[in-house]
């Protein structure tokens, strides 16, 4: 019990200050990153999920240069119509069901490149883009168009569950509403563009309300198990740490993408004490361990998750031992599916580097992402409260009956 | 208001006292002393739902200082914010259905639909619709993040304007209708023995044998109601170290007329293979489904989930909490005096505070909680029905709005 109490912390901490050298070896490893992914065309596809490449984007480190610059390359985009041009030239043959120079995928792609948005919302920002560039002038015109637009996006990448979540629960918002409360047609346009638009915002404000709710659950002199680069777990981490809660943090390294070292970063630059531990290493600390906190890629009906791999066996070692899996993630990532095990989901394909040559003849797994039955998660954080893996199925029904 | 202050603190200092015995007069006690203070408060003609709900916070705040542990003070308080709060949506509502014909008309001071001119009235009485909903998917694009994120979303806008003997007879309108229904909810503290114990005949069957733990008023209730239903079965109750209450439990019951047998708290694993059901009462229910109970249960919970026994608990919905059991104010035990363990008279030579540098070698613990997890918890009985523990998070989200969760206001936040 003693390397729970705070004093632990504290001496930690001291401790942690006398090898400074570390970090730098740290950002120095994390500035190559970036090269190792240079600018993902998702049209030139080479089996990766595209799913997979906005992840490893986004989830770069986020210093505040890389931020400049990813921020300076979107504007640029922005003010190159011509590239623009070029690439919905060449995505025309993909997004046949528009059949105009407007394409829902590359507004798509647009958003998604910003740092800071979740998959979901680029993908309401797209359909919002597109209720805005539309020419129908009926409700029901323009309601076949959005499904149209909708599908094709869901359809280029089956990969993304947020992505066809987000597609969902907007297509959801316009049938259900539009129709019933606005007589006059552009008014109701208008307030479905501005809706969708709003939503960056609403992502943001669910991302704070749980950590809000997420941080009380984080008590003095705990030790947190953390695996994947989550934006809301960090945030809620964050959020704890600015109340002065004394904590410490265990990453999984989370190979092959490094998620943990970049975690640990953004940790260690907050003057929280962080260790960093091999994947394996799990089941060997998990005895130290107060609670486990990852985030998810989409929460499913069943109230499961789907989260990088190796979420599934850290809950499996979690709840053999006793510990609480908290899962923290925006209500826009509700998805309408229902996995009975991990080969129900279309296989999220990522590139896998070994540092050797592999054997001929030896097959390697690359899927980017596991199931977490509800039964080994304890509570979800969402914006929508705290809830438990049955409620999910519950929020669904309601929405979508 | 003076008389008011006075029965305020009468009360808190009872409950730092632990002078109040129970969850349900500590409740119905709240919600009579809430029925003043709501009665007692002069309220101006617009905003009157703020004022109401700052006052029973303020009350609130102070009587859940008083005694942290008794969950039950906080329920009611939140109960009423929440009986608040629907009261004002009601007559808001129907306000606004009267002037939704002169809606664009007035100009003075309407300042809370001055920010979204473009909305209809309609929208508005949607969004404020909203606000008392617990968030849920469906108002998740609908819902305008500004105001939702302010700290009272409720708005009493609709009555700025009209005759003066209109605004008074509305103000007191809301009051009363306040008032009838925390008088309702006093009723409903009050009933809640006879509404749990109507469904015992469907839970106990013939011949079946019941194991208890301690007293609880519900229980016997519960237990009696079925004798009286002419159900035969027997009882084993666990008498409930160190108070002894089981003896108390036992007697009432043979008094009734049940067969009764009282074992030991440590033979509760020797005779469970024997026992068709286990029933306790609870302190409080937390929201993930996990009961605070007398202590003792947990160790109840876990025989019985050992055998396979189904593990009933009875409580009243006053004892549903919206907390999780992770504030260490909620986990926070309370201790009950040494004098229950421990003869002073024989043990005094042990708790000579001159040997060992002032303190004495001996100690004595005396928790009064157990916490039993929720996944240990087969069915909870509350005078709405049975809920399994999943379902205890809906319950709490009709019973309580998602602003009163905190009622003290935090220093730093």
């Amino acid at each position: 019990m003693w390397r729970r109490s705070a004093s632990f912390v504290l001496e930690k901490r001291q401790l942690a200050q006398a090898y400074p050298p570390h970090q730098q070896i740290l950002l120095s490893s994390d500035d190559m990153e970036p090269n190792n992914l240079p600018n993902p065309n998702p049209n030139t596809d080479h089996g990766i999920s595209a799913y997979y490449q906005t992840r490893a984007e986004h989830h770069a480190v986020v210093t505040s240069d890389w931020l400049a610059q990813a921020q300076a390359a979107v504007t640029r985009n922005a003010a190159m119509p011509e590239v623009l041009a070029k690439i919905a030239a060449t995505g025309g043959s993909r997004a046949a069901g528009s059949g105009k120079a407007f394409s829902v995928i590359d507004e798509f792609n647009y958003w998604r490149k910003k740092p800071d948005l979740a998959e979901a919302v680029a993908a309401i920002m797209a359909l919002a883009a597109f209720i805005r560039s539309s020419e129908a002038a009926t409700m029901m015109e323009l309601e076949i168009e959005l499904k149209k637009a909708s599908d094709t996006l869901k359809s280029w990448d089956t990969t993304s569950i947020s992505l066809s979540a987000g597609c969902d629960l907007f297509m959801r918002y316009v049938t259900r509403t539009s129709a019933l409360e606005y007589e006059d047609f552009n008014a109701a346009k208008l307030r479905l563009i501005e809706r969708g638009e709003k939503f960056g915002e609403i992502s943001l404000k669910a991302r704070r309300t749980i950590a809000m709710l997420g941080q009380d659950f984080v008590f003095d002199g705990s030790t947190i198990l953390v695996h994947g680069y989550s934006r809301v777990v960090l945030e809620v981490l964050k959020l704890a740490a600015s109340n002065r809660k004394m904590f410490r943090v265990l990453c999984t390294e989370g190979r092959p993408d490094r998620t943990g070292l970049r975690f640990s970063n953004e940790l260690a630059q907050l003057g929280v004490p962080v260790k960093l531990l091999i994947d394996s290493a799990v089941a060997y600390t998990m005895d130290e361990v107060d609670m486990v906190f990852v985030g998810a890629d989409g929460v499913v009906e069943s109230g499961g998750i789907i989260n990088m791999m190796g979420t599934y066996q850290i809950a499996l070692v979690a709840h053999c031992m006793n510990k609480p899996v908290y899962v923290a993630a925006e209500s826009y990532k509700f998805a309408r599916l229902y996995p009975l095990d991990q080969k129900d989901l279309a296989p999220a394909i990522r590139p896998i580097e070994f540092g050797v040559p592999i054997p001929s003849g030896v097959e390697v797994e690359r899927n980017a992402r596991d199931y977490t039955p509800p039964q080994y998660l304890t509570l979800l954080f969402t914006d929508l409260g705290v809830l438990t893996p049955s409620v999910v199925s519950d929020e669904l029904i309601q929405l979508y009956l | 208001m003076p008389d008011v202050q006075t029965l305020v603190n009468d009360f808190v200092l009872k409950l730092k006292r632990r002078k109040i015995e129970g969850s349900q007069a500590s409740a119905k006690q709240t919600a009579e002393l809430l029925r003043s203070v709501v009665s007692h408060q002069r309220l101006p003609y617009i905003n009157q739902a703020t004022v109401l709900l700052d006052a029973v916070r303020a009350v609130g705040e102070q009587l859940i200082a008083a005694n942290p542990v008794e969950l039950a003070v906080g329920n009611i308080v939140r109960r009423i914010l929440h009986i608040i709060r629907e009261e004002d949506l009601t007559s808001t509502a129907s306000a606004m259905e009267g002037l939704s014909l002169s809606a664009n008309s007035d100009d003075d001071d309407n300042f809370e639909r001055e920010d979204h001119p473009a909305l209809s009235a309609a929208a508005v009485a949607a969004a404020a619709r909203s606000t008392l909903r617990a968030p849920s998917l469906q108002t998740l694009l609908e819902g305008i993040p500004e105001s939702a994120s302010a700290p009272h979303p409720s708005s009493s806008g609709g009555d700025s304007e009209g005759k003066t003997a209109e605004r008074s007879s509305r103000s007191k309108k809301l009051k009363h209708d306040v008032i009838e229904a925390i008088n309702e909810l006093i009723q409903d503290i009050e009933t809640c023995h006879e509404q749990i114990s109507e469904q015992a005949v469907g839970l106990i069957h013939q011949n079946e044998v019941i194991l208890t733990l301690g007293r609880s008023r519900t229980v016997k209730e519960f237990l009696c109601a079925a004798n009286e239903k002419k159900r035969s079965f027997r009882v084993f109750i666990a008498e409930g170290a160190p108070r002894y209450l089981g003896h108390v439990l036992a007697k009432e019951l043979v008094a009734k007329g049940l067969q009764t047998t009282v074992i030991t708290d440590s033979a509760v694993f020797a005779m469970i293979s024997r026992v068709n059901m286990v029933i306790v009462g609870a302190h409080a229910i937390m929201a993930n489904g996990g009961v605070i109970a007398p202590v003792g249960i947990n160790m109840v919970a876990l025989a019985a989930q050992r055998h396979a026994v189904p593990f009933v608990v009875v409580a009243g919905s006053h004892k549903l909490c919206p907390l999780y059991p992770h504030n260490p104010e909620v986990l926070l035990n309370d201790f009950k005096s040494p004098s229950d363990l421990l003869d002073f008279g024989e043990f005094s030579d042990c708790m000579d505070f001159s040997t060992s540098g002032g303190s004495p070698r001996l100690h004595v613990v005396n928790p009064a909680f157990d916490f039993i997890p929720s996944k240990l918890v087969s069915l909870f009985i509350t005078d709405t029905g049975g809920h399994s523990p999943s379902y205890i998070y809906r319950l709490i989200a009709d019973y309580y709005s998602a602003d009163d969760f905190v009622v003290q206001r935090r220093p730093a936040s």
